[in-house]
């Protein structure tokens, strides 16, 4: 009983100070959504591990401008995200960018996409990542 | 958002324990966060953290249909949104939350519109139905305060819109509630693609018409989130609805060819430059509108 309860506890403060972490990155990868963009309304977000990828699938519209930012760790340039269309050719990747934290999408028609997020292993272990995503008028 | 390894929930435990023995955010002292005033920061109600088994999407915005809609010149039809009064007559979480999603929608329809008068009046149904929802601290006295302070800008609405909008998905997501987030998506995807397809002017736009036929996955992804979320198979019959629709959806051809995207470095910028088209017959557009009026029409009963 007793090692049940020291066993919930030990989760229970795992899963705030998780929880904490995870709205710290959020606040920090809002500041990349500026004024000139407005918010799509969603937050995404995965725990990752070692080589884990969260693949995060959207349809962007034609004639839209999109801004992508994806954060992770205590400083920018932790998580690598790659846009790939349905075939899984490579339409954009962070990582020929320096793993930039941000960045933007010109769309000329509408296409379906994923993009695959992953931590930076020479950085990061372990982490939340977090996405958010904004588009100009 | 998925994840192509399996979740472990060892794994898991191993990385929380590796984030307690970090001390968490309490490291990041190098780079101020930014505020936001719409950000909740409510502790947790329970121990669960994040789903990571499940797979989330996105769903397009219903700023861009209200956009799209407008683009198109389509003559603004206040009448077409849904009734406020129904903010005290809905009840039950799949109905409210199905709502909130539809306010949203149509706040975004009313506001690039420009009725100042209605999209306070809808923002203040958002705010009674948030409230209903336990939602309060993403739609609040003080957003309302804001919205009404900047009814002559549409940038800010939108603005102050999406992140609320966010703000309450984060707070959904951070308390286990992805029901309710699935089922506000889901309501204001239905709102958006009620408002561009009842029109019948809209069947004489390409581009509207082009929009509704690329909504095919996002249905497929909200039929994948609601039917993951629903635990407690409240929304059996919605799902039914939607699952009917992606049926006609399934029988628009959409083509697509790749291309080389165009990178600006010094912009930042990515220019996506695959092909991409959409046919959809005149029949299966009447079947459309039809079945998403009735899905419609269910949650406002």
């Amino acid at each position: 009983m007793r090692r049940t309860m020291l066993t919930l506890s030990l989760v229970a403060a795992i899963g705030v100070q998780a929880q904490e972490m995870c709205q710290t990155i959020a606040s920090r990868c809002e500041k990349y959504i500026t004024s000139q963009y407005i918010p799509d309304g969603q937050f995404y977000r995965a725990l990752l591990q070692g080589d884990e990828q969260a693949e995060f699938n959207l349809t962007l519209f034609g004639g839209t401008t999109y801004r992508v930012a994806a954060c992770s760790g205590d400083t920018d340039g932790v998580l690598q995200f790659t846009v790939v269309d349905k075939d899984h050719n490579v339409l954009f990747t962070s990582k020929d960018q320096g793993n930039a934290p941000y960045w933007d999408l010109a769309v000329t028609n509408t296409i379906d996409v994923t993009i695959e997020a992953g931590l930076d292993p020479s950085k990061a272990g372990s982490g939340c990542a977090v996405m958010l995503i904004g588009f100009k008028k | 958002m998925s994840l192509s390894n399996t979740s472990k929930l060892s794994a898991y435990l191993g990385l929380g324990l590796i984030l307690v023995a970090c001390g968490g955010p309490g490291a990041d002292h190098d780079q101020p966060a930014a505020s936001d005033t719409l950000a909740v920061d409510t502790p947790p109600k329970e121990t669960e953290l994040i789903s990571v088994g499940g797979s989330l999407f996105s769903i397009p915005s219903p700023v861009q249909a209200a956009l799209a809609i407008r683009k198109a010149g389509l003559k603004y039809q206040k009448d077409m949104t849904a009734p406020l009064d129904k903010v005290d007559a809905v009840a039950g979480k799949v109905f409210q939350s199905s709502l909130l999603g539809m306010y949203g929608a149509d706040m975004a329809y009313v506001t690039v519109h420009k009725d100042g008068q209605r999209a306070m009046a809808t923002m203040q149904a958002i705010e009674k139905l948030g409230s209903k929802l336990e939602l309060s601290n993403s739609f609040d006295r003080s957003l309302l305060d804001q919205f009404k302070s900047n009814l002559g800008s549409e940038d800010s609405l939108l603005q102050f819109s999406g992140k609320a909008f966010r703000a309450a998905d984060q707070y959904l997501k951070n308390n286990q509630r992805d029901d309710v987030s699935a089922l506000v998506l889901t309501g204001g995807w239905i709102e958006s693609l009620y408002l561009t397809i009842s029109d019948p002017a809209a069947a004489k736009d390409a581009g509207l018409m082009a929009r509704v036929g690329d909504q095919k996955n996002s249905l497929s992804s909200l039929v994948d989130l609601l039917e993951s979320s629903d635990k407690d198979r409240s929304a059996t019959a919605l799902v039914a609805g939607l699952k009917e629709l992606q049926a006609l959806f399934d029988k628009i051809d959409r083509s697509y060819t790749f291309q080389e995207s165009v990178t600006d470095v010094a912009a930042k910028t990515t220019f996506i430059n695959s092909k991409s088209t959409v046919d959809i017959p005149a029949e299966q557009l009447e079947a459309i509108k039809a079945k998403i009026s009735t899905i419609r029409n269910s949650i406002l009963a």
